[in-house]
């Protein structure tokens, strides 16, 4: 598959030759980005900037889970809305049988990885569609039997009931926190023994095997990881809203989102799904409200858009930008003399 | 359940399965030729339905004719959908990354652009045909099913002829067979990929048609058959015209039999278990345990 990989190779040798300065800038990045959205609140934001701030983030952790699989695994999923609502409902049910936050998202996290396990086995020993096409269905058939639960509410949903006062800013941090805890993930995936398996299952299957590589446990190993993320951050999700129903946590628009956003930053690679979450959380809604018909529309135009002419997303297309004025700076400096 | 029930139900699950063959084909001949998953199916079946209802409604077309009309106007529409768009994509004897996703946006752009022409209000195809029934005896069967299953066994029959006595046809089946074998044998892949997948789309168009005059629909409409139909394609080990017609039968009996002991709301769910037990129990589908037969012979 070459949408990923054609920024990968060469960028690795590109950042080895770099001045250090600018890689001391590279590798400081991200916690600079890290203390400055920690340091937020301490500008005294309102609520409505925390509360977008919060799904911004959520989506940033679904958006790095999807690409660990989707990303550096190639195995495109139609469904992570499962895991997202699965681990909401869990983390639903875990606070109002008065389990402790942090307990319940692990509980969550724990409940994505069983329904990761049962899709992925199955489909995954083959070679081919198989995956893609289970995911379509798979989000469909567990919203029906969710609706059909008397337990949870059924169509008309689950209030989750927590003790003590609402702490908007307790809810930021614990977003942040797994969002990070994503983007490490990531990170320390793609140079891990299981991320070169990965990748190397993605470029050629047989291959890989033949270097012994185990494709299944590969990839099922990446998409427990990436479950069990997407859970978390349902679970998150769950306990902020305070109310889950099966319409709105099983909706194909949360796995089209959970998709779309790795495609539109940059699919395979680590900073690519964090821009792609960011662009798509702050700017959604304002969509949404502009077009309230058209915005389905607009995201499918936008991907058959970007898979045809910048399949690298926006973290390509800048890192094309930056490379040709690169170019043109070496070229100055050439003719001067 | 008594003889007369069953022999009901049995007839009620062979016309569906006519329908649900005619539905699959068309993936099929567009996963065999390119190794492409039209997950857009679901979109073309919505404009199907849409393109007979117009029909109907404004020019007071008969359906069944309506039918007939879409074949070659989705032709036209998948051909020209392949020069724009599905040409650019790398070939590959496996599904891409980039050909599910551009497929998927498709399948977003057909649906939403289906809400803005239409709204998401349902809507259905009421002929005279449409309550008439036939009685024999004990046995009862709606006409219209009777006239779609023949329509839809009459499609699958051209297309037959077409796989076997064309030139164009021979080209197809030594593509599904070995794409590179066929190009050394002088087949233009790309002229024909072309025309299979406007031939794939326009069997989708017509057999949204056909599904048209059964259900009612809105442009949310094809989602569920798109999972029914790679689970029989899936069924019919993914490249076989005749597994497609088996694994037709196979679902559309179990979907009707269970209505005795399942609310018809866990259909849904019924597919996708079906493809869970296929592909753990036969992953070359029906065709394949064919030949592993074959073999152990």
């Amino acid at each position: 598959m070459t949408v990923a990989e054609r920024g990968g190779g060469p960028a690795a040798g590109r950042r080895r030759s770099r001045s250090t300065a600018a890689g001391i800038a590279a590798a400081g990045a991200p916690w600079l980005l890290g203390a400055a959205l920690a340091a937020v609140p301490l500008l005294g934001p309102g609520p409505n900037t925390i509360r977008l701030l919060f799904g911004t983030l959520v989506w940033v952790t679904t958006s790095v889970a999807w690409n660990l699989l989707g990303g550096f695994g190639g195995q495109v999923s139609f469904g992570f809305a499962v895991f997202y609502g699965l681990g909401a409902y869990a983390a639903a049910v875990a606070l109002n049988s008065g389990l402790d936050p942090v307990s319940s998202c692990l509980l969550a996290a724990a409940v994505a990885v069983l329904a990761s396990l049962l899709i992925g086995l199955p489909t995954f020993r083959l070679k081919g569609p198989y995956f893609a096409i289970a995911t379509i269905g798979v989000s469909e058939a567990v919203r029906v039997v969710m609706t059909n639960v008397a337990a949870t509410g059924g169509a008309s949903g689950y209030r989750v009931m927590e003790r003590g006062p609402f702490h908007q800013l307790q809810h930021y941090y614990s977003a942040l926190a797994l969002a990070a805890g994503a983007v490490g993930v990531s990170i320390l995936l793609r140079r891990s023994r299981l991320g070169l398996a990965l990748v190397a299952v993605r470029e050629d299957e047989e291959a890989a095997a033949d270097l012994g590589v185990n494709p299944l446990r590969t990839k099922l190993l990446a998409h427990a990881v990436a479950a069990a993320l997407t859970g978390a951050a349902g679970g998150l999700h769950a306990r902020y809203a305070a109310y889950v129903n099966p319409q709105g946590e099983f909706a194909f628009a949360i796995s089209v989102a959970i998709l779309l956003m790795p495609i539109i930053g940059g699919v395979g690679r680590i900073w690519g799904p964090v821009v792609g979450a960011c662009i798509y959380g702050l700017v959604h809604d304002e969509i949404v409200a502009a077009f309230p018909e058209l915005h389905l529309l607009i995201y499918g135009s936008l991907l058959i858009l970007i898979v045809l002419f910048e399949p690298a997303g926006v973290v390509g297309l800048l890192d094309r930008w930056w490379r040709a004025l690169g170019r043109r700076g070496r070229m100055r400096a050439a003719a001067a003399p | 359940m008594s003889a007369a029930d069953f022999s009901n139900l049995l007839i009620a699950a062979l016309l569906l399965a006519g329908v649900y063959a005619a539905m699959s084909v068309g993936m099929t001949i567009i996963y065999g030729v390119m190794k492409i998953v039209n997950l857009a199916h679901a979109g073309f079946l919505m404009l199907g339905a849409y393109f007979v209802y117009e029909l109907y409604e404004r020019g007071g077309i008969d359906p069944l004719l309506g039918t007939l009309l879409a074949f070659p106007a989705f032709l036209l529409a998948g051909i020209g959908l392949h020069r724009t768009l599905i040409r650019r994509l790398p070939v590959s004897d496996q599904p891409t990354l980039a050909s599910l996703l551009l497929l998927f946006g498709l399948w977003l752009v057909l649906q939403n652009l289906g809400y803005l022409i239409w709204g998401n209000a349902d809507r259905a195809i009421l002929t005279p045909r449409t309550l008439s029934v036939l009685q024999l005896g004990p046995l009862t069967i709606p006409t219209v099913r009777l006239v779609v299953f023949a329509g839809a066994v009459a499609s699958l029959g051209a297309l037959e002829l077409v796989l076997h006595r064309t030139w164009f046809g021979r080209a197809v089946r030594a593509l599904m067979q070995n794409r590179d074998a066929g190009r050394l044998a002088g087949i233009d892949v790309e002229r024909t990929a072309r025309v299979a997948f406007g031939l794939g789309i326009a069997f989708t168009g017509a057999a949204g048609g056909m599904l048209a005059m059964l259900y009612s629909f809105s442009p949310d409409f094809g989602a569920p058959f798109l999972l029914r139909a790679f689970v029989i394609i899936v069924l019919g080990g993914l490249e076989s015209f005749a597994g497609v017609a088996a694994g037709a039968l196979i679902l559309a009996l179990l979907e009707t039999f269970s209505i005795q002991v399942l609310p018809a709301s866990y259909q849904p769910v019924i597919a996708f278990s079906l493809l869970v037990v296929a592909l753990v129990v036969l992953p070359g589908g029906i065709a394949g345990l064919w030949a592993r037969r074959r073999r152990w012979a």
